[in-house]
């Protein structure tokens, strides 16, 4: 499935507009000004504004217990855009991912030094509420996990815990959160059914309208369609054209035409390294590193 | 595989596999390895079916041995309930001239019977139907006899015309004499002729018994007039020793004329029916004195009149019948006022003639009754019932005996025919009243439900409801899983959500290691142990569950506020144990020490008394809160291991899920991980509710094992299963406690039953709605 070459439209594939910080020591002041290029990315030193990063990675080295995982990455999201990454099986990617909204902390003997920082904050000081942060910064699996409860109780699950009680208010969410999800109107009839009885699409889409219904800024993806047939997948994709402009997207996928499809921006991670990170044009139609040029004409991965 | 159809040359039939394979040349892929010949496929079919039929057959053997327990028990236990049956060996006619039949004496084998008649006595062969001899009373010289009464087993008092009295018995000898051949030889043994009436009336009703007192003889020499007579021979070691009779007589303010008599087997108490349907109650002095104690009414129609008093064994229940056919049983109770009182039992279901003969029987609380019209029922005393009706005799029965073993009963009709009835009854005294519900046994105030199965005296009767047995399961395993329960499933939470890896590891199979603790060990660490311990500490022990939880918290808190950040950072994963179990004992030995501030501050120094006083409750050291302890640590691996591996079973995506929206691991393990896991939760529960109810040793060694029905903490109890063992070593086998122990068998095993299909069914419902997680 990797061998397939990205199927692009030629225009604005400049160079230029690559966010990313270039490294640790650079710039200081979050937000605004984004530098071309990460380690990878000898070109243009210039910088130009794309939009505010809403977070932000530097200097991020991982391992589980010993074996490195993650090698000094340094990333910037910018708010409202999507951004995928992509790599062979193993790269990282969702690893990296998963460092977004501290579920690696789940994982036992993960060690973690660099910087995340949302807002302007490393999340990773002891300080900072875990379940605040990841009511911010939300998150969509490969698998589809809905609870075994009904559609209306998976939705409003999140608001629940954090204190939602009054029940017309909860309404107004599950429904608004299901259309977001693109979801309403094929289950609006039938919201106190079991959620497991749902395709494996909508019970994708529910996961996502679950995750939105705690208001997030940040929605993770981790191959959010990678179980599923293609026309749920388009239906998906299209969903987060939708939302980009209330959420900032940050996706993992393997297919490479998704990422071509759907995203702003691409890094391409290979062996716990961000290989290449740029405006998804130009990384698909001329990229820098002679390894990612390998993994999108399908040399490997 | 692909290798097989790429090599030229394989393209036939499997066994050319080989050969084509050595023909091919260098360049040719390598021969294949896989060599898939028949015969080799052939043993691997025939190993996997002899799998197979071995696997079936060991499920089936289980099965099968299952049933065939089932089957065993249900078989110990199903005489208890079959219906009694009668046969009519016999009949045949007494000799017309042998005069008027008034009493039979039937031999334990109910071979030979001797009747008494009006002229003398009859030996009856009861196998044949002949009569062996004719007999007469020696010592009554030219008299005839009027009345008989039975005093006892083969006793009989005759009255004669001369108003005279004399005792007879029948006695029964039994020899061996060729091949082992039983004979039985009957014989008539007679005291002397004492005198009752002077005026020389004959002796229509008169009844006695021998005893502690001497000869007791009770007649009625007058309508309302009854004579009492001692007869006491005094021991000496010098000569044959004196005879002393004392004669009382005494009229008896009544309406009708005395109709029946019955003296209890002690000669204390003398009973007198009258014509008007009521019993006078009379207490007989030390010095052979007469005193009413009591008259009442004892039939419900106005002109009955009593026709039949007796005693049932053991002399506590008087059964009435009366000339309209009715029968109730009687007995001696306190009233409200503290007087003794004769108070109806039971109703029986009524004769539908005039009730004429009566014969208890020797062994139980059973009686037979007969009527005017040849109805003959056999009853029972205890439970009111009336189990069999066992018709023959055409016209009035004159008399009517119950064999020794209340195996058969032989009665004499007025027309003078005898009739051999053979009962089949070996548990008259087990019918489902008896064993579920209140019975008003004898000596006992009101109804209840016991559980006593043997007593001191020969007369005893075993009170074998399983009510106090079934409430003792159910109250042992209730206190045991409200222990339990609580403990094993937070810790199960705990263990599997919230608990570092490492530590869970360990404290995992340690928890699993206190299910292999021998259960007759946990009882016996239980009763010699713990309940001295807990005599002493159990209102430390009370405190615990509220000072426990409030030293948790405090120590929580003192944690969060006091402990520098870094420090809690780096432990507080799942290590919360590090400090929880020093809080724990700190919380066990400031409660217990509380406890004992509180027993000498609020509780009068002594909580025991206190327990008594202001509670109402004794206290026994071996009680149902040291069994609860026991038992439910018996228990809690069970529920912990199964409740932990659902908990951990619980896909983690579920579980990230929760998380990712925010939620704190509590809140996750609230709301989704217990309710997904409930399945596995609700068959931990009954799974350990199973082993509770069956549990045996815990339950005998560490209660008192009274079958007491109380639901007190203090207090023990009797499980069904306790009982079993501490019982079944003393039933003789084939018995009536024998087969009842079976039945609590089979009770228990339903009682499992059907709490592990309920855990199953509802498991299943609950997993088929979580089924595709």
């Amino acid at each position: 499935m990797s061998s397939n070459k990205p199927n692009m439209t030629p225009e604005n594939a400049s160079p230029q507009y690559i966010p990313g910080s270039a490294g640790g020591e650079n710039e200081k002041k979050p937000g605004v000004r984004i530098s071309s290029g990460n380690r990878a990315d000898n070109s243009t030193p210039g910088s130009k504004i794309l939009g505010e990063p809403i977070m932000e990675v530097r200097g991020l080295n991982l391992s589980y217990s010993g074996k490195q995982a993650l090698k000094n990455i340094n990333i910037a999201f910018l708010k409202n855009r999507i951004t995928a990454l992509i790599g062979p099986s193993g790269c990282g990617k969702s690893t990296l991912l998963r460092c977004l909204n501290r579920m690696n902390d789940l994982v036992d003997g993960v060690e973690i030094t660099g910087e995340t920082l949302f807002g302007g904050r490393n999340i990773y000081q002891p300080f900072i509420h875990v379940s605040e942060l990841r009511k911010t910064v939300g998150m969509v699996f490969q698998k589809s996990n809905p609870f075994p409860k009904s559609i209306f109780e998976n939705v409003a699950y999140g608001p629940r815990i954090h204190g939602v009680k009054n029940q017309s208010d909860l309404g107004g969410l599950v429904e608004r959160s299901l259309k977001a999800a693109a979801l309403w109107e094929e289950v609006r009839d039938r919201l106190h059914d079991s959620a497991l009885g749902l395709s494996g699409g909508q019970q994708q889409r529910l996961c996502i309208a679950r995750a939105l219904a705690v208001e997030p800024e940040v929605l993770l993806m981790d191959e959010p369609c990678s179980a599923l047939d293609p026309i749920a997948t388009a239906k998906i994709e299209d969903l987060m054209g939708d939302l980009k402009d209330k959420y900032t997207i940050i996706i993992v996928t393997h297919n490479m035409q998704q990422a071509a499809r759907v995203s702003d921006f691409t890094g391409f991670m290979l062996m716990g390294e961000l290989v290449e990170f740029g405006v998804t044009t130009k990384l698909f139609q001329n990229p820098d590193d002679k390894r990612t040029i390998d993994y999108i004409t399908g040399r490997f991965g | 595989m692909s290798q097989i159809s790429e090599a030229p040359g394989n393209h036939g039939s499997l066994e050319n596999d080989n050969a084509g394979g050595e023909g091919s040349g260098p360049l040719l892929p390598p021969p294949s390895v896989i060599n898939l010949t028949e015969k080799s496929l052939a043993i691997r079919l025939r190993r996997d079916a002899l799998a197979r039929h071995t696997v079936t057959f060991g499920g089936m053997a289980v099965i099968c041995s299952i049933l065939a327990i089932l089957f065993v028990i249900v078989a110990e236990v199903y005489p208890l309930f079959k219906k009694p049956t009668s046969r009519h060996l016999l009949a045949f006619n007494l000799p017309k001239d042998a005069g008027k039949p008034l009493a039979t004496a039937v031999d334990e084998y109910r071979e030979t019977a001797v009747i008494f008649t009006t002229s003398g006595a009859l030996m009856a062969d009861l196998k044949k139907g002949t009569i062996i001899k004719r007999a007469s009373i020696p010592g009554i010289g030219g008299t005839s006899v009027v009345s008989a009464s039975s005093s006892g087993k083969d006793s009989f008092i005759l009255g004669l015309a001369n108003g005279r009295a004399v005792t007879v018995r029948a006695q029964f000898n039994v020899s061996y004499p060729q091949d082992g051949q039983r004979k039985v030889e009957p014989e008539i043994d007679a005291g002397e002729p004492v005198v009752v009436d002077e005026s020389g009336a004959p002796l229509n009703l008169t009844h006695s018994v021998e005893g502690e007192r001497g000869l007791v003889i009770v007649a009625a020499t007058g309508p309302d007039e009854l004579t009492l007579l001692t007869v006491k021979k005094s021991k000496s070691l010098v000569d044959d020793g004196k005879t002393q009779t004392v004669a009382t007589r005494l009229s008896i303010p009544i309406e009708g004329v005395i109709s029946e008599l019955e003296l209890d087997s002690r000669g204390e108490e003398a009973l007198a029916g009258t014509s008007k349907g009521e019993v006078v109650r009379l207490n007989i002095g030390d010095d052979g004195s007469l005193q009413i104690a009591e008259m009442i009414k004892a039939v419900s129609s106005q002109n009955a009149r009593i026709t039949v008093l007796g005693n049932l064994l053991g002399d506590r229940t008087l059964i009435v019948g009366d000339s309209n056919g009715g029968v109730s049983s009687w007995q001696i109770v306190k009233d409200k006022s503290n007087q003794l009182r004769l108070a109806k039992i039971h109703d029986f279901t009524p004769h539908s003639r005039a009730v004429t003969a009566f014969s208890p029987s020797l062994r139980n609380k059973g009686f037979v009754t007969a009527d005017e019209s040849g109805e003959v029922f056999v009853r029972y005393g205890t439970s009111g019932e009336t189990l069999l009706r066992a018709d023959s005799a055409q016209g009035p029965v004159v008399t009517l005996t119950m064999a020794p073993k209340s195996d058969g009963i032989v009665c004499v009709d007025e027309k003078g025919s005898l009739h051999h009835i053979e009962v089949v009854n070996p548990h008259p005294e087990i019918t489902i009243a008896t064993l579920f519900k209140k019975m008003w046994y004898e000596g006992y105030e009101k109804p209840e439900y016991v559980w006593q199965s043997t007593g001191g005296t020969d007369d005893f009767e075993p009170k074998l409801s399983l009510v106090p047995l079934i409430f003792g399961t159910l109250k042992g395993t209730l206190y045991a899983m409200l222990f339990a329960i609580p403990l094993s499933l937070l810790a199960a939470l705990y263990t599997s959500q919230f608990m570092h890896p490492s530590v869970r590891s360990f404290v995992k199979p340690a928890v699993e290691v206190m299910a292999a603790l021998p259960s007759v060990v946990l009882g016996f660490i239980a009763g010699l142990w713990l309940a001295p311990i807990m005599e002493k500490a159990t209102p430390g022990f009370f405190l615990l569950p509220i000072v426990a939880p409030a030293m948790i918290l405090a120590a929580a808190f003192a944690w969060k506020t006091l402990a520098p950040l870094r420090l809690r950072s780096r432990i507080m994963s799942g290590m919360e144990i590090v400090i929880l179990v020093p809080t724990l004992i700190a919380a066990g030995i400031l409660s217990f020490w509380m406890g004992g501030l509180l027993e000498w501050s609020f509780l009068g120094g002594d909580y025991r008394q206190w327990v008594r006083e202001a509670m109402g409750l004794t206290y026994d050291q071996r009680n149902s809160l040291v069994v609860g302890l026991a038992m439910g640590f018996a228990v809690i691996p069970i529920i912990f291991t199964i409740t932990e591996d659902s908990l951990a079973n619980i896909p983690p995506h579920l579980r990230a899920g929760s998380l990712a929206l925010g939620a704190t691991p509590w809140q996750t393990a609230i709301r989704v991980i217990l309710p997904a896991a409930s399945p596995g939760i609700f068959s931990a529960i009954m799974i350990g509710f199973g082993r509770a109810v069956g549990e045996t040793m815990i339950v005998l060694m560490a209660t008192g094992n009274t079958p007491v029905m109380d639901w007190s903490v203090f207090n023990g109890f009797r499980a069904l299963s306790a009982n079993i063992a501490v019982e079944l070593p003393e039933a003789p086998e084939q018995g009536t406690l024998y087969r009842v122990l079976f039945l609590a068998a089979l009770l228990l095993f339903m009682m499992t039953f059907f709490v592990n299909t309920l855990a199953e069914i509802v498991r299943l419902r609950l997993r088929k709605r979580y089924s595709s997680l």
